[in-house]
This record gives C-alpha cells, sequence and structure tokens, in this order.
C-alpha cells in the first residue's frame, strides 16, 4: 500500500511540480469552458434582446380602415414601421418586396385581397366566403419571423375577435371547453429544460477528456519514453505500479472534471441569472445534499471506468500516437452514448440499462438533476461501473505483467 | 552471483516483425543455451556485435524478460519465482531505460531510495556520498530534461545505485557519454567490483572488456562462443589480443551460421 502512495504521489507531482501542465490541464480549460458559456449566454441574451427591440419593417397593401384600426388597437404599430399601399402600388412593387423580404431588407409584406372590406363585411353579417390576405415573410431571417409570428398573434387575433364578434355578438360562443391550464412542475426544475439536458452529456464527455489528457501519457508516454522500465525492475509488484498508475490518473482526472464541472455551474448560474435565458431553459439547477453525494459518487465510478479503459488501451499501444489514434473513435462513442441520453422521453428506461457504463452513467446523473433517481438505479449504476472498471483494472496489471507489450520483446 | 543455465530465449515474430528482419521464420533465437557464472568481486564482460543477444540476457538477468528455457539465478534467487527478491538486490542500466524527465534527480533519487525500501536517513547518506562520487551536487535540483546526455546517464547510474545493489548489470555502460564521463563510470564498476560486487557488462568496444574484465563470455548468434579471463581467452584462440580472438571465433561461428542456413 505504502509502495502504491509513493506512486500516486509521484503522478501527482508530475503535473502539480509543473506550471507548464498545471496550466495545461486546469487553468486554461476552465478559462476557455467559462469563457464559451459566459460568450454563449452573452451572445443568446444579445440576440434574443435585439430581436424583441428591433423595429419591424412592415409594408400593408389594401389595408382597410377596419383593418387600420386593428393593427394601431393590437399593439402592433408600436414596434413597428408599417407603410400602407394600395393595390396598384403593390402590383408594380410585388416583385422588388419580395427580394426585399428575401433580402432581409423587410420583415413583412401582407397584402389583402382587393375586395377584402366587402367580404369582410359579408362575413360580420353572416357570408359564407371567408376575407382572405397573401402575407410573406422569410424564415431564415429572426426579425421577419419574429414580425410574423407577432403579427399573426396580434393583429389577425385582434381583428378576427372583431370579426366573430360582430358575427355572432359573443366570441365566446365558440368556445367549446372551459379550460384552466395550470403549470404544475417542481420548483427545482422550472426553466431548467437545457442544463438538465446538457449535464448528463457534459459530466461524461468531460470527464473522458480529462481522463484522456493524463492517461495517455502516463502509460503509452512512459512506456515509450523508456521510463516505465525503471519501475518494472524496482522492487514493486506490477499490481502495486498499475494500481498507484490508475489511482494517480483518477485523481487527476477528477480534479479536472471537478474543476471544469465548477466552472460550468458557474457559468451556468451567470446564465441562470439572466431573465432572458432563464425563461429559454438555462435557469440554475439546485441539488440537495444527497444529490450531490449521488452526482460524485457516479462520477466516481465513471472515473474510474474511463481510467482502467484509457490505460488498457494504451498499455497495448506502442506509443503515444498510436493510442491516441485508439481512444480517438471511443471518445466518439462516448459523445454519441451521451447525445442518446439528451433525447430521453418520459418513458421509462429498464433498469439494467443504468449498469451499462457511460449510458447508464448518463441516466443516472439525468435523473439526479430530475429528482428522480430511484436508489436501485443509483446502486445498478455505480456497482455495474465500478465492477467493469474493477475488470479492465485486472487486464490492465496482467498487461503490466505482459513483456511483448512492456518491451515489444 | 549471478547463473546463467541453459538460457534460451525465442521471440514470436509478428507479421510486421518479420517484414521488418525480412524473414519468413516464426520465431527469432534471440540467446541459444547460455550458460554463465559472474562470480562476486568480480566484472563479467558480455562481448559481441550488435544483436548478439547481450541485451536480451541482461534483460532476462534483470527480469525484465522471462527465459523461454533455462533459468537464472541471482544471488540464489530464481528470476521468474522470485523475481521480487531479485529486484532487490540488482540495479540495470541501460540506454533503454531512461528517468522521468519532469523530475528532477534528487527526486528521483529519494522516490526509487523508499521504492527500494530504504529510510530516509539512509537515502540523504546514499545521496550525498553518490553525487559527491559523480560530481552531480550541481545539477542535483535540475530536472532530467535540463541535463546533457552524460548528465542523464550520470543521474541514471546514481539513481540506480541509491539502494547500494549487491548485483550491477550495465548494459552498454559507456554509450554516448564523453571520454570524461566514460572514464568515471568506468571507474566506479572497478570501485563496485572492489567493493565485492556482482558486476555484469555488456559491450561491444574491445578496449572496453579489456579494461574492466575479470572474465570475459563471448556471444554471437546468441550463442556463447568462449567464456574465461581475458589471457585463458588468448591462449584457447591463440591470438595476440582480445580484438583478434573476436574475429577469429566471429568469423568461425559466422562461416558456420552461414553454412547452417545454406543447408
Amino acid at each position: 500500500m505504502n509502495k502504491i502512495a509513493l506512486i500516486v504521489r509521484k503522478e501527482l507531482y508530475r503535473v502539480f511540480g509543473d506550471k507548464k501542465m498545471i496550466m495545461g490541464l486546469y487553468v486554461i480549460p476552465v478559462i476557455v469552458t467559462v469563457a464559451i458559456y459566459v460568450l454563449i449566454g452573452k451572445m443568446t441574451s444579445v440576440m434574443t434582446n435585439d430581436i424583441e427591440q428591433h423595429t419591424s419593417l412592415v409594408t400593408i397593401a389594401n389595408a382597410t380602415d377596419d383593418f387600420k384600426d386593428a393593427v394601431e388597437n393590437s399593439g402592433f404599430s408600436q414596434n413597428a414601421q408599417i407603410n400602407y399601399i394600395d393595390d396598384a402600388t403593390y402590383a408594380d412593387k410585388k416583385a422588388s418586396l419580395d427580394e426585399e423580404v428575401k433580402n432581409s431588407d423587410m420583415d413583412l409584406v401582407v397584402c389583402l385581397s382587393a375586395d377584402f372590406a366587402e367580404v369582410a363585411d359579408e362575413y360580420a353579417a353572416g357570408g359564407s366566403v371567408m376575407p382572405g390576405m397573401d402575407i410573406y415573410y422569410n424564415d431564415t431571417n429572426n426579425y421577419s419571423s419574429k414580425a410574423y409570428s407577432v403579427f399573426n398573434n396580434t393583429v389577425l387575433e385582434t381583428y378576427k375577435n372583431s370579426l366573430l364578434t360582430e358575427r355572432y355578438g359573443d366570441v365566446d360562443y365558440l368556445s367549446v371547453f372551459n379550460i384552466n391550464t395550470e403549470n404544475i412542475c417542481k420548483e427545482s426544475m422550472a426553466n431548467t429544460q437545457f442544463i438538465r439536458m446538457m449535464l448528463p452529456y457534459m459530466v461524461i464527455m468531460l470527464l473522458f477528456a480529462g481522463v484522456m489528457s493524463v492517461g495517455v501519457d502516463a502509460i503509452a508516454g512512459e512506456k515509450e519514453r523508456g521510463t516505465l522500465a525503471s519501475m518494472l525492475i524496482s522492487p514493486v509488484k506490477r499490481s502495486e505500479i498499475a494500481a498507484g498508475k490508475l489511482i494517480g490518473m483518477a485523481i487527476l482526472s477528477s480534479i479536472s472534471a471537478i474543476v471544469t464541472t465548477a466552472s460550468m455551474v458557474l457559468a451556468f448560474a451567470f446564465m441562470g441569472s439572466d431573465s432572458t435565458l432563464s425563461g429559454i431553459g438555462f435557469g440554475g439547477v439546485s441539488f440537495s445534499a444527497l444529490q450531490i453525494v449521488e452526482l460524485l459518487l457516479i462520477m466516481l465510478a465513471l472515473v474510474l471506468f474511463y481510467v482502467s479503459l484509457v490505460a488498457l488501451v494504451a498499455v497495448y499501444s506502442g506509443n503515444t500516437k498510436t493510442a491516441s489514434s485508439a481512444i480517438s473513435p471511443i471518445y466518439l462513442v462516448i459523445i454519441a452514448l451521451g447525445m442518446v441520453t439528451m433525447f430521453r422521453t418520459g418513458t421509462d428506461t429498464p433498469t439494467y440499462l443504468y449498469a451499462v457504463p457511460v449510458y447508464g452513467n448518463a441516466l443516472a446523473v439525468g435523473d439526479v438533476c430530475s429528482g428522480e433517481l430511484t436508489l436501485v438505479n443509483f446502486l445498478v449504476s455505480f456497482v455495474g461501473t465500478t465492477a467493469i472498471a474493477g475488470i479492465l483494472t485486472a487486464l490492465v496489471t496482467k498487461a503490466f505483467n505482459n513483456e511483448k507489450l512492456m518491451f515489444n520483446a | 552471483m549471478i547463473e546463467i543455465n541453459g538460457l534460451t530465449k525465442i521471440y514470436k515474430l509478428s507479421a510486421k516483425k518479420k517484414k521488418e528482419l525480412k524473414t519468413n521464420k516464426n520465431v527469432k533465437i534471440a540467446v541459444n543455451d547460455l550458460s554463465l557464472v559472474a562470480e562476486d568481486g568480480q566484472i563479467t564482460v558480455l562481448l559481441g556485435p550488435n544483436g548478439a543477444g547481450k541485451t536480451t540476457t541482461l534483460r532476462n538477468v534483470s527480469t525484465l524478460l522471462t527465459p523461454t528455457k533455462g533459468y537464472i539465478k541471482v544471488n540464489g534467487h530464481d528470476t521468474v519465482k522470485e523475481a521480487q527478491k531479485v529486484r532487490d538486490s540488482i540495479c540495470f542500466l541501460t540506454n533503454e531505460i531512461k528517468l522521468d524527465e519532469h523530475f528532477t534527480v534528487d527526486y528521483l533519487f529519494t522516490f526509487f531510495g523508499r521504492i527500494k525500501n530504504l529510510d530516509d536517513t539512509t537515502i540523504e547518506k546514499r545521496k550525498k556520498e553518490l553525487f559527491e562520487t559523480f560530481d552531480m551536487s550541481d545539477f542535483k535540483d535540475k530536472r532530467i530534461e535540463e541535463l546533457s546526455t552524460g548528465m542523464k546517464q550520470k543521474a541514471s547510474i546514481v539513481v540506480n545505485l541509491v539502494n547500494d545493489p549487491e548485483v550491477v548489470i550495465f548494459d552498454e555502460p559507456t554509450s554516448g557519454l564523453d571520454i570524461v564521463t566514460a572514464r568515471s563510470v568506468l571507474d566506479y564498476l572497478k570501485k563496485l567490483r572492489n567493493e565485492g560486487k556482482t558486476v555484469i557488462v555488456s559491450t561491444h568496444i574491445m578496449s572496453e572488456a579489456e579494461k574492466l574484465a575479470d572474465k570475459v563470455a563471448m556471444i554471437i548468434g546468441g550463442r556463447k562462443v568462449i567464456e574465461g579471463t581475458i589471457p585463458e581467452i588468448l591462449a584457447k584462440t591463440q591470438t595476440a589480443d582480445l580484438e583478434d580472438a573476436f574475429f577469429k571465433l566471429y568469423m568461425e561461428n559466422n562461416c558456420s551460421e552461414k553454412g547452417d542456413k545454406d543447408e
């Protein structure tokens, strides 16, 4: 045990005794992570505010007085610059207006039919023909989409209600159901959809990135440089060398993951404090003490699995280049597994799937975030992943005794 | 004492290796039925051309490799069955085994001292003694990556000798060293011999063998072709010096090997 501790200390000192390695492994990733998320948050916020504050450029052709009143009364005109034109002008300019919408120089073009006023009156009086209009907007332009959406929800809604009121006397006659809608959710989960979807994916991806960055060099790099052999001819068991290496890697990558996760939580908290972003699912997630313990244990099991997996690949590789090449597709698989859990539906996931490393861990982390992790699923995830990590560790130890692998003999 | 008895080491060749070696054979016999005894208080030199099997022999002695046939005992301990005990009493120096470049000489000396079960007082005592002997006090706090090739070699020697091992195994001791460092290394090997240690060294440099060897074992094509003191070898081969003896034996064995292959 004492020798394992010595090897672990050496592995830690290799990183913490070198400012460049500390910068590369811990400081720069944190700065980059925080910067990326803060930037995403800021840009999303700026974009949302910009769209909100944008004055829509709208052309309405053939507008009747009633329709103009509806535009005014709906409040649409407060944040829109409206150009009313007659049918003849519209006929002349139609092609150029279409082009302006395509080029995002115009947000919305509405053209009421030439007989709109008469048809609307007839409809209000009980006629069967509905008044018609053409609406042109550009779905690829956020300003145009917003103008269309607001026009639909305000002007058309207002005008529709006024026509229906005239026709039926009371628009409520058209209602079939008396609906009282209430969104009931846990307080901790309100406005956290985005984070709950992203956190499992981020956790499993960042943990692997942390392990990958230290694991390849700690084993394949040392093999390649001939420094591992100096340990192998020392009076220390191969199992102790393997254990020391793996524990060292686990500690280093856990610190990396914790630092990165903490920086992400900070970034999310920053994003959650922005009411605009909170509204679209960036709200801050809060955990109870039990949830934090569950989360840490799931992450610990996952780190052990990752460390043993990366160590096994590294020990079977002749050098860091081969090891990195072999690990890259594994990283892609892990990213894919993380992404699968992002799009879970509300259906129950079978318990045995929680034992599948990576996938099961992502499920468990997702459940922790939503407060739905059962004790059975937690234990299946933790024990399953740890057991597989144990098997991989045994294979790593066996590989340390293989002279063909260690000395290319 | 090192007792090598019928050591045979056969490597299985992968398709890639076969291509590299330009051979159709599935195996390579690196060492073939080699027996040898390296006594305490003597320097035993394995002399042979590159690829003769010297390094493979030393790797087997140092427990890094397992013999395909035969056995090796170091101070009475079998290198396979009692590998840990063997590792307790040996140091193996070779260019292929390097010190981790991220650490200082001082750190690695203490680390390997602790790994080799020494207490901190003994480690500090050995550190003072060896750093002075190899004139390393000035760069003990430098990282290995900052040292020159000669300094790295010295650092490697010093770190490996931390536990004052009874058996010193040295593969090509002066390879890559400048003349001054090479001299100090050879002098230290003689000092170890005089202290009663078992020293076994491989080299292909005749002058080095002549300066060091109490006993020489010439290895050609994985086989030991002669063993004895230098005067004994000269007498047996009826030659004037070690180089002549080597070439005579090399021609005889190389020709016979070629003859074997032709058959």
